[in-house]
């Protein structure tokens, strides 16, 4: 799932150097943060969240897969 | 051993195809790019289930250190070019839909090799197996549009409520696709099938809606829907002279609603 992030991430960025991807498990509970630079943020957030939302949507099919629920925080750098 | 730019390999997983890919042409991983052609079915308890087919291209040849295996280390004429064309090779579903492939059917179109490979990747790291093929809609030559088609088996899991999910894989694949040819390209994906056996319904609600807006003589209010099913519904009633429709409401829960005309 990390992977996943990582690709769609470093694929709408400008600053692909600056995405950093971490994953917290606990149980069948996955918490995914992404950290983009700065000025990316719009980009993988988009107007009233609707790319962070299209993520979150792909990221639950791969969650589902495997039968772990899981979280997309993009965090302020 | 093989000089070839491009190596098609076949195997359980993409994992174990590429293994084996670069073992053969005895390169690092950034060596090469890869395709994935072929993404396989699970079948049945493992029986009936096809194999993942990859292709992989040798990335700017001359740039990289000589492989080992390479037997004419030779320089090449097409030295410049920053990466080897692949043998031009027909795409392996373009017979089954002769209709959609409007344009010369020898050379993809770049923008939809773009895509292809784009959703390719997307499902594979979503750890779905499924087939991709992209084309480029030529019936409307003022802006780009590539469709794409998944095939599989059990997608359901693409759609989602709503196609919801679908949806939400069109449109990270457009911008992804946007993004590396720096213009926006409108992708529109299709799973299955789906789209056209929900213009269908489509259809067949907004007729059954505009008779019973007439009936009754009050105004009929559809479910909410994105804009694109919401042009279906619009285009069907248009020469329909006993309605008229409008959107109303604001996204995502913009709705077309169907009033009679006194």
């Amino acid at each position: 799932m990390k992977d996943l992030i990582e690709y769609i991430a470093h694929s709408l960025v400008e600053h692909p150097e600056a995405v950093e991807v971490r994953e917290f498990r606990s149980g069948g509970r996955v918490k995914i943060e992404l950290r983009v630079a700065k000025d990316d943020m719009g980009r993988v957030i988009g107007k009233n969240g609707r790319v962070a939302n299209a993520i979150r949507a792909l990221l639950r099919v791969a969650a589902e897969r495997t039968g772990q629920q899981v979280t997309l925080d993009v965090v302020e750098p | 051993m093989s000089e070839k730019a491009t190596l098609e390999v076949i195997a359980p997983t993409v994992e174990e195809a590429l293994a084996k890919g670069l073992a053969e042409l005895g390169l690092p991983a950034e060596a090469v790019s890869m395709e994935v052609l072929d993404a396989g079915s699970k079948g049945f308890l493992g029986l009936g289930g096809r194999q993942v087919r990859i292709r992989l291209t040798v990335k700017g040849l001359e740039e990289e250190p000589a492989p080992a295996k390479m037997e004419k280390p030779a320089p090449r004429p097409q030295a410049a070019k920053p990466r080897p064309k692949p043998e031009p090779k027909p795409e392996p579903r373009a017979e089954t839909q002769p209709g959609l492939n409007a344009g010369s059917p020898a050379e993809q179109d770049p923008a939809a090799k773009l895509a292809e490979e784009t959703l390719a990747l997307l499902l594979e790291k979503m750890k779905v197996r499924a087939s991709v093929s992209a084309q480029r809609d030529n019936s409307d030559s003022d802006r780009a549009v590539i469709l794409v088609d998944v095939r599989g088996d059990d997608l359901e899991v693409l759609i989602g409520r709503r196609a919801e999910t679908l949806n939400a894989l069109q449109y990270v694949t457009s911008l992804i696709v946007g993004k590396q040819l720096e213009q926006w390209v409108q992708v529109t994906v299709d799973v299955e099938g789906y789209r056209n056996r929900r213009e269908r319904q489509l259809r067949q609600m907004a007729r059954r809606m505009a008779e019973q807006a007439v009936r009754s003589g009050r105004q009929q209010t559809l479910e909410p829907m994105p804009a694109a099913e919401r042009r279906i519904i619009h285009i069907e009633l248009r020469n329909n002279p006993q309605v008229e429709t409008r959107s109303v409401g604001e996204e995502p829960t913009r709705k077309v609603t169907i009033v009679p005309k006194q």
